[in-house]
């Protein structure tokens, strides 16, 4: 069993509502391994540590004990795994300067950003993969376990949008 | 200022730490033991959602509630630079 450290961002169906009740709710369905923020109105987030066998398990764990706490929330976004530069600098461990010379020096492998904008938007996974195969760098394997299946979540929930789109049945679930 | 410490010692450390950094606890809840404050609660916070973050009282692992708690003080102090105590870095 492996600690995984992920954050579920959802938004709430009535952003009136008093946050008070949403944190019962989720203390009885088995979200007290998460620290809980509701400072932005209408949104909610926890930040997980939780005890699994896989990250896949995890996460999906979390998102059914948060779907049965507050049935109507609406996944916004599972973090980590959109990160800009500086982000990934203060994973690897890097300054942000270091890290983007090591990009700049090799373009020609670095991952593809997902938007090419100020910030420039990776997935992490595809960044630590990167560091782990092309420079030979030691990365936390919990760690890119969990950007993995964010990643193949944050995808998911983007691809339902599309019309006539079919999941792969373990993303589906997740949905349910 | 007479605040009723929590019961999980690492816990209360954590939110010691905060208090140090600005932020403002409030006791009250029932599964939840009170809320911690951003000191920067305002348009130009760092923290978004964690700017308001609810402590429980029996957390399922208190080390790891703990490390949470730090771990969202310094996400918002460090973007602004202001750390002062080294705390611990996710």
């Amino acid at each position: 069993m492996t600690d995984y450290e992920f954050t579920l961002k959802f938004s709430l169906p009535n952003p009136e509502a008093e946050p008070d009740q949403y944190i019962e709710a989720l203390a009885a369905a088995g979200c007290d391994d998460a620290l809980i923020g509701i400072g932005q109105s209408g949104r909610i987030a926890l930040d997980f540590t939780r005890t699994a066998g896989s990250a896949f398990g995890a996460i999906s764990s979390a998102l059914r004990d948060v779907r049965r706490a507050i049935p109507k929330a609406v996944l916004v976004e599972a973090s980590p795994d959109f990160v800009g530069l500086t982000d990934v600098a203060d994973i690897a461990g890097f300054t942000r300067q270091n890290m983007r010379k090591l990009m700049i020096g090799n373009m020609s492998t670095f991952p593809v950003a997902v938007h090419e904008g100020k910030p420039a938007l990776w997935h992490l996974a595809t960044i630590l993969t990167w560091l782990n195969e092309q420079q030979q760098r030691a990365v936390d394997g919990a760690l890119l376990e969990v950007a993995t299946t964010n990643m193949a979540l944050n995808i998911a929930k983007e691809t339902r949008k599309l019309p006539g789109a079919i999941l792969p049945k373990k993303l589906a679930s997740l949905f349910a | 200022m007479a605040r009723k410490p929590h019961p999980k010692a690492e816990i209360e450390a954590a939110l010691k730490y905060a208090e140090e950094q600005g932020w403002r606890i409030d006791i009250g809840g029932s599964h939840a033991w009170g809320k911690m404050y951003c000191p920067y609660n305002d348009g130009s916070c760092r923290c978004g959602e964690f700017c308001i973050a609810s402590i429980w009282s029996t957390p399922r692992n208190a080390e790891n509630h703990a490390r949470q708690i730090r771990r969202v003080v310094n996400n918002c102090t460090s973007h602004r630079g202001r750390i002062h105590a080294p705390g611990e870095k996710s």
